[in-house]
């Protein structure tokens, strides 16, 4: 940018440039008489959520809680993997090679064979998640855990401090920031696992209604959806960031 | 007279760090063997500073990782004593290197927490003298580079370590805030009767923080040259335009150039 904004202006233009997509989009889906089942006006994908007969509330919550399961699981396995490969070097070198060649592997690729292992169940679902949420945070977290200032660790051994107070006083605090990173890739990742997940097979979940919005011509009923995951990932996002300025005011904001 | 009692007493005292024939060779990651230092011997005194000066690699940060402890010499022994017992080191490095995620006062308070023991009178005394007790709560990312370097200082002496250990401590620092730092430093030596022990490749910087300068060679490191700096104790920036601090900065200037002749001349360097 050649001139800056100030911070009013700068969101205003935004929102500004936002609704006048909007109004543009209407105007032109009426001028050129669009059909809806090719793409639907904001006016009509508003309609949709009071004349459609789908239960919004029910496939929201369906893939809030598949998602939000995976993704917690995945956390956690993937904080303690990362833990167990920073304190064994033994253990680091038997497990990285999996995770480097799982890492590469397009993880939505395994959707339809996970359902053959574990059944068309809600288990497949959440495994499926795990799995997407689980590499973005060994990643990062193994890397925060490892790229210490060196300094600071031959100051505490200088003083008598072990590898547990090393651990604990440095590499954990030191991986903080790192693992809020591993946590916004993972929560995009969560959503996109659920959808995936739905689109293989489920009754229920925005990732169903997209898919039996297909089937029945219903453009506009998909993108109810559209909306509702876009909020959903904004929402979802925007409280990791949240909570990453809450936990770490130390740490320079990206 | 008074001042000779205390020499005499002084001189009495064992000294702090004695290191006697100390070699350290690495084994690098192609196999390969280098040999960082090569038998140095030297001692640090009571309350004495002792800077040591050489090029970059000579192994000046080794020396320091050896008496501190958390690297092994590969020859030569090190002796470590302390007027009350236990010897711990204090430390300054290249960089600030404070705890992102902690205050001011938690950085100050780091070493005290890792021997275990509770000082709160000497965390603020050194956050005083650092001139920091408005910035106590203060995340280092608040902070201007000098003033990290202030907290790092405070951070090095605040358990009373039997020697503070100094790693080119003002590297990057500019000038200007440099040699205030160096002034404060100097004060902090003197008015806690602290034992430091101070590398750099600023010849400056060695004459007006030390008692002695040595100087080592090129890789493979070893003491080549002691130039005494005949300055008081106390140090003020005044001095610095001293005949005394020219004197003394020549003199080690001279017998780097000396090493540095030396080591042109003799094609195996
Ligand atoms: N952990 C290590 N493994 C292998 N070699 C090392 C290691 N640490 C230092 N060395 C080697 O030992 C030599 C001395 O290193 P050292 O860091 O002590 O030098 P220095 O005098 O502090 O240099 P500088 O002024 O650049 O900081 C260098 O050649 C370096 O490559
Ligand atoms: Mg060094």
């Amino acid at each position: 940018m050649s001139r800056s904004l100030s911070r009013q202006a700068g969101y205003g233009l935004s929102v500004l440039s936002f609704l006048l997509g909007l109004v543009l989009w209407e105007l032109m889906v009426g001028w050129f008489d669009v059909p809806s089942f090719l793409f639907p006006a904001p006016s009509a994908i508003f309609e949709v959520y009071f004349t459609a007969d789908v239960d919004w509330l029910r496939h929201t919550l369906a893939t809030l809680r598949t998602a939000l399961t995976g993704f917690t699981i995945g956390v956690v396995f993937g904080f303690a993997l990362a833990v167990v490969i920073t304190l064994s070097h033994v253990l680091s070198r038997m497990i990285m090679p999996y995770v480097v060649a799982l890492q590469v592997l397009p993880k939505v690729a395994i959707a339809p064979i996970l359902y053959i292992m574990l059944g068309f169940t809600n288990t497949s679902r959440v495994i499926l998640i795990v799995i997407l949420t689980f590499f973005p945070i060994v990643i990062n977290v193994s890397t925060g855990l490892a790229t210490v200032d060196r300094n600071l660790v031959h100051l505490l051994q200088s003083l008598g401090a072990g590898r547990f107070s090393v651990f604990y006083k440095v590499r954990l605090p030191n991986s903080l920031p790192y693992f809020f990173d591993g946590l916004r890739i993972a929560v995009s990742g969560a959503l996109v696992g659920a959808i995936v997940a739905e689109f293989v097979s489920s009754s229920e979940g925005l990732g169903f209604l997209i898919l039996n919005s297909q089937y029945t011509f219903n453009t506009t009923a998909a993108f109810g959806a559209f909306v509702i995951l876009t909020a959903l990932g904004l929402a979802l996002y925007g409280s990791v960031v949240f909570l990453g300025w809450r936990v770490m005011p130390w740490n320079e904001r990206a | 007279m008074a001042g000779d009692a205390v020499e005499r007493a002084r001189m009495s005292q064992p000294d702090v760090v004695t290191m006697t024939g100390i070699g350290k060779r690495y084994s690098t990651a192609k196999g390969d063997d280098v040999t960082a230092l090569t038998d140095v011997s030297l001692s640090v005194r009571d309350q004495e500073t002792l800077a040591i000066v050489g090029p970059s690699g000579c192994g000046k940060s080794t020396l320091l990782r050896l008496i501190a402890g958390v690297d092994h010499q590969t020859e030569g022994t090190i002796q470590r004593d302390s007027p009350d017992g236990g010897f711990v080191v204090g430390y300054i490095f290249q960089e600030s290197s404070l705890m992102p995620w902690r205050s001011v006062y938690d950085n100050v308070r780091l070493p005290l927490e890792v021997v275990g023991r509770s000082d709160p009178e000497a965390i603020d005394e050194l956050i005083r003298m650092v001139g920091m007790q408005d910035f106590e709560k203060a995340y280092p990312i608040e902070l201007s580079g000098g003033m990290q370097r202030r907290v790092s200082l405070a951070r090095a002496f605040v358990h009373k370590p039997s020697i503070v250990l100094m790693d080119e401590p003002f590297t990057g620092v500019d000038e200007f805030t440099k040699e205030g730092l160096q002034h404060e430093l100097s004060r902090m030596i003197r008015e806690l009767g602290a034992t430091a022990m101070l590398v750099t490749h600023d010849i400056e910087e060695a004459v007006f923080l030390s008692d002695r300068v040595l100087i080592m060679s090129p890789r493979p490191g070893r003491i080549l040259a002691e130039v005494v700096v005949e300055l008081p104790k106390e140090r003020d920036p005044s001095m610095r335009s001293s005949i005394k601090f020219f004197d003394a900065a020549r003199e080690v200037r001279e017998r780097v150039l000396e090493i540095h002749q030396v080591g042109q001349a003799d094609p195996a360097v």
